[in-house]
Parts: C-alpha cells; structure tokens; sequence
C-alpha cells in the first residue's frame, strides 16, 4: 500500500514536471528549422511526395539502416536464446475449419496489401516496416490456423540475409557514385523518374530500398514467430 | 446532389448501427450473447459508414478515388469480422465459459461430451 502511494506521487511529481516544461511549446507554432527545409526541397531532391520516407531513407538514411540493424540483432537473440536442436510446433488443438478456409483465402490478399504498402513507400503513407510486418501477420495466421504449418526456412532465412545485404549494397553503390554513404545515384545521377513526380516510377531509391526493407522485416518477424511457437521436443535435448 | 445526401444518409444508417451495438454489449447477458450484438450490428454498421463515405465523397469532393478504395475495405472487413467473431466464440466455449442461465439447449456441448466417451472406450478397448 505505501509503496503504491509512493509510486503515484512520484508518478505525478514527473507528470508536473514534464507538463510544466511543455507548457512552454505552444501547441502548432512554427517552430521548424531544419522542417522547413525538408518541406520545401524535398520533391526536387528525392522525388518523394511523401516527406516522411524521404526524411527516413534519404535525407537520414543511416538512421534506418540502425533500425533494420536493431531488427536483425532481435531476431538473431530471439533464435540464440531459444536455440535448440529438436524443436516442433506443441498446438493443443487444429483450428477450426472456418479459420484454416478464412485464412488460405485471405492469405493472398494480406501478401498483395503488405507489397502494395511497401512498394507505394514514396506516395502513400506506410514504408517498409509497415509493409513487413503486414505481411509477417500474414505467416502468423496460418500458425495460428494450422496445427502443421511451418515456414520453409531455407527461403526464409536467405532472404533475409540477402535483403539487407541489398540495402547496403544500393548505400555502397551511391559511395562509389557520389562521394558519400547512401548517396540517392538514382535520382541525382540517373535523374530517372524526374518527369514523373508523384507516380509510381519516381523517387530515386526509396522504393528499391523500400521493398528490400519489406522483404527482411516480413522475413524476420516471422522468423521471430516461427522461433517463438515452437517448443524443445520431449526427450529430444 | 444525391450522391452526398445517400452518403450522409448511410454514415448515419451506420453510426445508429454502432450505437444499437454498443447498446447490446451492455444490455446482453453473457459472452455468446454479446458477440452476437457486437459483430453484427457493427460490421453492418461499419459497412454503412466506410461506403457512405465513398459515395459521399463523389458529390461533395468530386472524387471518384475514394468509392474503390472504401469498397476494397468494406469487402475485407465482411470477410474477415465473421472469422474473427467465430475463433472469438469458439475459444470461449472452449475455455469453460458457461451459457447464460436462460438457455435452454446445448448440443455443441453434448456432442464434445458424446465424442469424448466415445475415444475413452475406443481406447479401453484396445488396452
């Protein structure tokens, strides 16, 4: 009981504090620096109509790269931690037929949003890791459906591997080109895509990068599901 | 001119229909009961709203772009509401939650029951 109150009022303590230095910030007032840069450039520059995925994979590329990196190293952790040689799916029950049926139809339907998502980074909101994650709950659900499923590893595991080799492959590239790591070669030095803003063809290499990103997170997070459904077999080690 | 007012009349043809859902989850005695008010009223109430919006976005914006994109959603909400109300329900009967004292029959649970005597002898009778 004490060490609840006590909780609540250093919780409220914070809560004032934090209040009472935001009240300084009026609520929209034009407080951008490096925004209205960004804004203003950012359809000669990249070609994005989107200002986000331009601000996330070209103007502050490195940034994602961290995060694909921040990824990676969870899905690894997650398959070192719960390593173990002999391991098969423990599913108390089979879903129901309604489910396994409703899950084969919507399957193709989740991929085709999750690749819509990905590969339209540059004009509608979403991006890469949205998109991949889209497609993982696609995997998910066939888990969650049958009792069997299980995802073909020697696909999977590549893929992954070979998408963000791409990433950083397409960053070594504009090094070569440009001068510096992650230098948009597409778009400054090709100029591809310049007549047509705002299409799908555009915005250098965002969506090259995007649809790699798609395809590793949506690889990984399955990944990490598929590790995390499956139990160490009885007697196996 | 029609097109806005069929739109405005849908999204509130709708919002009744979330508002009765709502309604019958306080109102609704238990679990199964719920469910039943929740999913339906408020798929059809969603599909009100999300392809009201689509028409009234013809007469009111003049954009043809919204119908599509709203239909496209309204079809993978009835396809997918139904599924998720069904696993819903089957998980809770599934993990014991009990009918309402008011009903009356039973047979999902009679047929469990019957199917599993009938493994237990299937298996006492091999041993």
């Amino acid at each position: 009981m004490v060490k609840r109150v006590l909780a609540i009022i250093l919780i409220l303590i914070t809560g004032y504090w934090l209040a009472n230095a935001l009240a300084q910030v009026p609520f929209g007032a034009d407080k951008m620096l490096v925004g209205k840069y960004y804004l203003e450039n950012v359809k000669e520059q990249t070609g994005a109509v989107n200002a986000v995925t331009a601000v996330v994979v070209n103007y502050r590329g490195l940034d994602t790269l961290g995060e694909v990196t921040v990824l990676f190293i969870a899905a690894t952790g997650v398959a070192a931690l719960l390593w173990r040689k002999k391991r098969e799916r423990t599913a108390k029950s089979e879903g129901s037929v309604v489910l396994q049926t409703g899950s084969k139809l919507l399957l193709p339907f989740i991929m085709l949003f999750g690749a819509y998502i990905f590969i339209h980074g540059h004009l509608t909101p979403g991006g890469g890791f949205p998109g991949g994650a889209t497609i993982a709950t696609a995997f998910l659900m066939l888990y969650l459906a049958f009792r069997e499923y299980e995802i073909p590893h020697n696909v999977f595991e590549p893929l992954e591997g070979l998408a963000g080799m791409g990433y950083v492959a397409v960053g070594l590239i504009g090094l070569i080109i440009g001068g510096y790591f992650l230098f948009d070669w597409i778009w400054q030095t090709w100029q591809l895509g310049h007549a047509n803003i705002g299409r799908l063809f555009s915005a250098g290499f965002i969506p090259i990068i995007y649809t790699l990103i798609g395809l590793k997170v949506g690889t990984e997070l399955t990944g990490i599901v598929d590790n995390m459904v499956k139990e160490p077999k009885e007697g196996g080690q | 001119m029609i097109a806005e007012i069929v739109g405005e009349f849908l999204v509130l043809f709708g919002t009744i229909f979330y508002f009765l859902s709502s309604l019958g989850l306080i109102r609704m005695p238990d679990v199964y009961n719920r469910m039943q008010t929740a999913t339906k009223s408020a798929t059809l109430g969603s599909l009100g709203v999300i392809i009201g919006v689509g028409i009234w976005a013809i007469g009111y914006v003049g954009s043809y772009a919204w119908l599509p994109k709203t239909l496209v959603i309204a079809v993978f909400l009835l396809l997918t509401n139904p599924i998720s109300a069904h696993a819903l329900i089957r998980a809770a009967y599934k993990s014991g939650i009990p009918l309402w004292e008011g009903s009356i029959v039973d047979k999902y649970g009679e047929y469990l029951k019957k199917e599993k005597e009938a493994s237990e002898e299937t298996k006492e009778g091999e041993q």
